[in-house]
This record gives structure tokens, sequence and C-alpha cells, in this order.
């Protein structure tokens, strides 16, 4: 019996010493050891007690908490995402305030507010003295930096929509590899248990790779009775067991964008969680909003623009010619007979007089019309509105983002009281069980003195 | 209930990001005297910025319209009262003619009315600052008003080149003006011609070079009849062109003025949307430091203290 109780203390001791050993390690659960009276022995006299004994080592697993815990961590994957690519928009829009002046060349003066301001405040003046070759050059130099920012964005926004793709492709990669190390892990668990042992650092291996699918991908999971975990994304599963039923696959939409489907069932995957629903959600919501909004601006501009101009004479009496050419933001640009020759910036009604400046005029005037086209809104207050339709989505993220991380601080301490290490609780116990021990060793020594009484008394 | 290790410092580490990221944005409002930056720290203020400043670009555009036409205004301000005295002497020596029978004295009158139609005609194609034509219509790039000369030197007729359209300039919103105009407008529609109009029966040119002739040719009597009222006709008429003038730079003035002050409101509005008030923000600025100061110093001090410090 008190063999059993040292074997017992010492076992105790062990199970603390693993538990200081992770104390630093924040994917450990603290185990205990399962201790229980042994089976009494049957006398005369009553049921004699025969010690203690090991019935297991226990983790202290709190499987709710670690479904919450997996979810918020998709939730929380999927706004980083959307913010960190967001924001790279944003700053290549180069919208920004950085002083309180009102002057438009005083903030963000490669910006297309600016550019587009300047364009009209150019035509303005040229209406004042259409001859003048200068400010006929200046109109044209003005139509120059609207389209180069307008092509610079668009192409800028190109690679921040390739980068999401690409990362898309990357983390589908990621969450592969992790499905099929949760198999792998489910097979270990399920062997371990069922040979009657415990699994404890398997599963908590297994509730890391988890977490990181979860930053991944949202998913579902189920658990069965022999202890493996089931995983189930988008109504397909992935992990049955220990076997990868299925795996994630990008394929090309219609605007050759990466979407997500299941490999061997072939049905669509829509992701609401983990980084690769954000970069998705990102690139098709409010990038795709962005870059729609800035084509249909140009080509309104395009449009309007050419409509009044092309009816225009310029100092030659020719007319005719457009004054932007292309289709959208990505390849506006500045009619180069014009560009090379501003005399024949058209801005006259009629040919033969150098002062007629009746279509440069309605040029001027057009910069303070609603276009149609465009929700009955001036050029610039579209433009107004796309950035700050940004400036929302970007700031909704952010609030999101906050919250997550306050609920995922919430979840995190909650799983650490029940299941983290605490270095005095195990100290404490330390101290407990090895006066246990002595208790224990004593006790064999006053056996050993009694029997040596009752042998030497035999030999006298 | 159980508190673990690990989980002190985390919280810890959790709330001192908070406060030190706090700490930065307000650093940074402070430095730059802005509460917004980007379009995502306040997306409407910066609807409205963007949206203030193409107005302020714009209002400043109208301004320097409305110089610019100020200055096209007062060189054909000056012109015109130039050609004001020039008319006036035309019509005093017309009077003057009535009745004189000296052959002499004629001679000399039609002389002066011939020094008369060089200086108007010198008038008549004067320049602006840009070297425009100003009273060619919009033909503003070759002199208006060419003259044909005698076998005597005197100038036979002249001829008006330009056309009768005129430029407009927008000095506000849906406001246009402009500072041309026509040398001679016989179309009877438009804007009056200065030196000729049909309506108005004005021709300064046709009764000068007349008065020449009716001078050097001793009629007097065509003088007192016809060509002394014509001229009275043109003295009216440029009266009105100078009245029209000062019409169009009172108007100028107005409307500079109240450019002026939409710059001025426009500039309140963005400081109001965009500058942070310093005194708040110098207040939270002190709060957070003391905050974080304090958890800083608390938090040491706790993760410092565990049961092991007490076990020999």
């Amino acid at each position: 019996m008190s063999a059993r109780s040292l074997a017992v203390q010492q076992e105790e001791m062990t199970v603390s010493g693993q538990n200081l050993a992770n104390v630093n390690n924040n994917n450990y659960s603290e185990e205990q050891l399962e201790v229980s009276e042994s089976s009494p022995l049957e006398t005369s006299f009553g049921d004699e007690g025969t010690g203690d004994q090991i019935n297991g080592i226990s983790d202290s697993r709190n499987p709710l908490l670690d479904g919450q815990i997996q979810a918020e961590s998709s939730t929380s994957g999927s706004l980083t995402a959307q913010q960190t690519n967001l924001q790279y928009a944003e700053a290549y829009l180069d919208e920004q305030i950085s002083s309180s002046s009102s002057s438009p060349t005083a903030d963000s003066p490669n910006g297309l507010a600016a550019d587009m301001s300047n364009l009209f405040d150019s035509f303005q003046s040229l209406s004042n003295d259409p001859g003048d070759l200068s400010l006929r050059q200046t109109a044209v130099e003005s139509a120059q930096q609207v389209t180069a920012q307008f092509n610079q964005v668009a192409t800028q926004l190109s690679t921040v929509q390739a980068n999401l793709n690409t990362s898309v492709q990357n983390d589908v990669g990621s969450a592969n590899q992790d499905l099929s190390s949760i198999a792998t892990l489910n097979q270990q668990i399920v062997a371990a248990q069922a040979s009657g042992g415990s699994a404890d650092q398997l599963v908590d291996q297994r509730e890391q790779t988890l977490e990181n699918l979860a930053g991944l991908a949202n998913f579902s999971t189920t658990t069965e009775a022999n202890g493996a975990v089931n995983v189930n994304i988008g109504g397909v599963p992935m992990v049955s067991g220990g076997n990868v039923s299925d795996n994630l696959q990008t394929y090309a939409d219609s605007n050759g964008n990466l979407q997500v489907q299941a490999q061997n069932a072939g049905t669509q995957i829509t992701l609401t969680g983990g980084s690769i629903g954000g970069e998705i959600t990102a690139r098709d919501g409010a990038l795709a909003s962005l870059q729609s909004g800035l084509n249909t601006l140009a080509s309104q501009l395009m449009t309007q623009v050419n409509t009044i101009y092309s009816a225009g004479y310029d100092l030659n009496g020719n007319t005719g010619q457009d004054l932007f050419t292309g289709t959208n933001a990505s390849d506006i640009a500045v009619n180069s007979t014009v560009a090379n020759d501003p005399s024949q910036f058209q801005a006259a009604g009629a040919a033969g007089a150098a002062g007629d400046n009746s279509v440069v005029l309605s040029l001027a005037e057009l910069g303070s019309q609603n276009i149609a086209g465009l929700n009955n809104q001036t050029f610039s207050a579209n433009y107004a509105q796309t950035v700050s339709n940004l400036g929302n989505s970007i700031s909704t993220v952010n609030n999101q983002l906050t919250n997550s991380q306050a609920v995922t601080q919430m979840l995190t301490n909650e799983r650490s009281s029940t299941s983290g290490v605490s270095t005095d609780t195990e100290m404490t116990n330390l101290i407990q069980y090895q006066k246990a021990y002595e208790a224990s060793a004593e006790m064999i020594t006053t056996l050993n003195e009694m029997l040596q009484t009752v042998v030497a008394m035999k030999s006298v | 209930m159980h508190v673990s290790t690990t989980s002190f410092s985390h919280n810890f580490l959790y709330e001192i990001q908070n406060l030190e990221s706090q700490q930065s944005a307000l650093q940074q409002e402070t430095t730059t005297g802005l509460k917004v930056t980007q379009p995502e720290d306040n997306p409407s203020v910066m609807d409205q910025v963007l949206n203030l400043q193409t107005e302020a670009g714009a209002n400043t555009q109208y301004q320097s319209n409305i110089t610019q036409i100020q200055s096209s205004a007062t060189t054909a301000s000056d012109a015109l009262n130039s050609l004001q005295t020039l008319v006036e002497q035309a019509g005093e020596i017309a009077t003057d003619a009535n009745g004189v029978n000296s052959s002499t004295q004629l001679s000399t009158y039609a002389t002066q009315v011939g020094q008369l139609v060089q200086e108007a005609l010198q008038i008549a194609n004067t320049q602006d600052a840009q070297g425009n034509y100003i009273f060619a219509g919009t033909d503003t790039a070759s002199a208006p008003f060419s003259a044909t000369t005698d076998a005597n030197g005197n100038v036979s007729a002249v001829t008006y080149n330009g056309n009768t359209s005129v430029a407009q300039s927008e000095i506000a919103r849906g406001l246009t003006v402009t500072a041309q105009n026509p040398g001679e407008n016989n179309t009877g529609a438009g804007t009056e011609g200065v030196f000729a109009d049909s309506r108005t029966g004005a021709d300064i040119f046709s009764h000068l070079i007349a008065l020449q002739q009716d001078l050097t040719s001793g009629n007097t009597s065509a003088i007192s009849s016809t060509v002394g009222p014509g001229l009275t006709t043109d003295e009216d008429h440029v009266v009105t062109q100078i009245s029209g003038n000062a019409v169009l730079q009172s108007t100028l003035e107005a409307t500079g003025n109240v450019a002026a002050q939409n710059s001025t409101s426009i500039e309140s509005q963005m400081s109001n949307d965009t500058s942070a008030d310093l005194a708040t923000t110098l207040t939270q600025l002190s709060q957070t430091q003391t905050a974080y100061q304090a958890a800083l110093e608390s938090g040491t001090m706790v993760m410092q203290t565990s049961l092991l410090n007490y076990l020999t």
C-alpha cells in the first residue's frame, strides 16, 4: 500500500513537472493525475483500504471554448486580410489631408481630385484667351496629368488584385496542409486512446492546427466517439476520421479572379471567414467597387468631353478630333495629335476667329454640371464619393477587427483560466506531494522497524 | 478563479498595446494639427473636404478670370474715353465750321479732322495686355480696322475686318460676361458695335471722313445738315458704350467680392472639418500617457512577484 502510495506521489510530481515545463506554452492544457482509492480488501471486520491508485492523466480542455476560439480566429483572420489589402488600395489612391488649407495643391497634389480640378480650371483660363499657345499647352498638360493618374491608379489597383489572387492560392495550399495534418493526428489520437492511453499532447497539437486552419478558412467540426475530429468546410467534408476526404482547390471565374471549390466534389465553396474568405471579400467587394467606380468616371469624362470637343475648331480651322482616347481608367490617354501641337486644340465654335472660345467655355462649364451617367453628380463629387466609400469600407473593417480582437482576448483568458498553468499552483502542489511522499516513506520505515522487531523476537 | 501565469502577461501586453496605439494616434493629431488625414479616419469628412477643395479651386479660378476681364475692361474704358473726347472735338469743329467762309480756315479744320481720323484708327486697333485686338469681336488675332488712302494721303474709307461675335467668360457659377466688343455691327442683332451700329445710326469713321471731305470742298451746308447731327449721334453712342463698360466693371467688382467671401467661408469650413481641437487633444494625450505609465509600473511590479520568491 505504501509502496503504491510512493509511486502515486512520484507520478503526481512528474505531472506537476510537466505542467511547469509547459507554463509558457500557449497551446498546452494543464494536466492532472486522476487518482482514486484502490479496491478495498474485504476482511472479517469490514472493508480495509488498500491505498490509492492512478486512473489516468486527464487534460483540462474545454471543447466548447476551443470551438468559440476557432470561430473567432476565422473572423479576425478574414478582417485582418481585408484591412491590410484595402489599406494598400487607400494608399495608392493618394488622397490624404496634410493641412487644413483648402487649396487643392496643398494636400494630395497628385491625387485625381486635384488633377480633375486643375483640368477644368485650365479650360477656364484658356477660355479667357483661346488664342494663347501657352495656355493651350497648359490645358493639354492638365489633361495628360489626369490620364496619367487614372492609368497609374488603375495599374496599382490591378496589382493589389493580383496579389490578392496569389494570397488566395497560397492560403489554399496552407489550408490543405493543415487538413492533412489534422487527419494524421486523428489517426494517432484514435490509436492512442483505443489502447487505453491518453493522447493529451497530440490533442493539444491538433487544436493548434485547427486554430491555424480557422485563421485561413472557416469550418465546422464534429467529434467522433473514438476521439477523431471531422472537419467540414462549406458543407463539404474535408477530414473524416483519419482520412482527408476532400481538399480546397482554386479555379478562375469569368473575371479571371480565383474562387474556391471542393477538389473532389466539385462544388463551389463560399468562405465567410478566414484569410481566404477575407481576401476574396476584399477583392470582389470594396476593391472591385473602387475599380469599377474609377472606370465609370474615366469613361464618362472621355465621352462627355469628346462630345463637346470634337465639334470645336482649332487654330487652323480643322475639326472632328477627340481630346481623349481609350475606354476606361487603364487606357485613357490624350490624343497624340493635340499633345504634340497645342494649336490643334479645338477651342472655337467656328473656324477663323482666334478669340472664339465657345467650345472651351462649354468644356470649362462641364466641370460644374451634373452628369447623368454618374448618378447626376459632377465629376469631382462622384470621385469624392468613390473615395469615401472606400474609406467607409475600411473604417467598418477597422471597428469590427477591434471588436474581434477584444473577443479573442476574452476567450483566450477564459481558456487560460480553465486550462492554463499557474506557477503558484504547481509549486504549492509540489510541496504537497513532497510532504505526502515523505509521509509514505516514513510509513515504510516504521513498518520496516516493526517487522525487524517481530523478527528479532523470533531469534531470541 | 484559476489565473494562469501566462494570462496575466497576455492581458498586460494587450492593454499596453491598446494604450500605445491610442497614444500614437493622439501624438499624430497634436503634431499635424489634424483630426482627419486618411479616408478611413472619417469617410464623410473626406468626402466634404474633397468637394470643398474642388470648389476652392474653381473659386480661385473665377477670381483670376475676373482679374483678367477687369484688365481688358479697363483697357476698353481708356480707349472709349479717348474716343469720346475725339468725337466731341470733331463735333465742335463741325459747329465752328458753320458760317465760316474762309477757305484757309476750312482747310485748317480739314487737316485737324484728318488727324482725328488717324487717332480714331489707332484707338480702333487697340490691343490688350495679351496682344489681342479688343474691338474686333472674336477675330482678335488681326487688326480689325484698315484704311484706304487717296492720292493726297487722306483717308478715304475705313473697312472693318473683324466680326460681330463676342466671347463670354465665366466669372461665377452660371454667370458669364464679356469684355469684348465688335468694332462695328450692322447686322441689327447682338452686341453693339463701338464705331458703328445700324440700330443707333452711329458710324464714326464715315462721319469723320465725310466731315474732312466737306471741309476740304467747302460744303458747309452738308456739314450742318448731315454730318453735324451724325456726329452728335456718334457722341451719344460712345457715351452709351462707356456706361455699359462701367456697368461691366461694377459687376466684376461685386462678383469679385462675393468670390473673396466664398474663399474665406470655404477655408473656415475646411478648418472646422479637419483641424484638431488642440486643447482637448493635449488633455487626452496627457491622460493616456499617465495611464500608460501607471500600467507599466503596476504591471512590472505584479509580474515580478510569485510564490517562487518566497520559497527557500
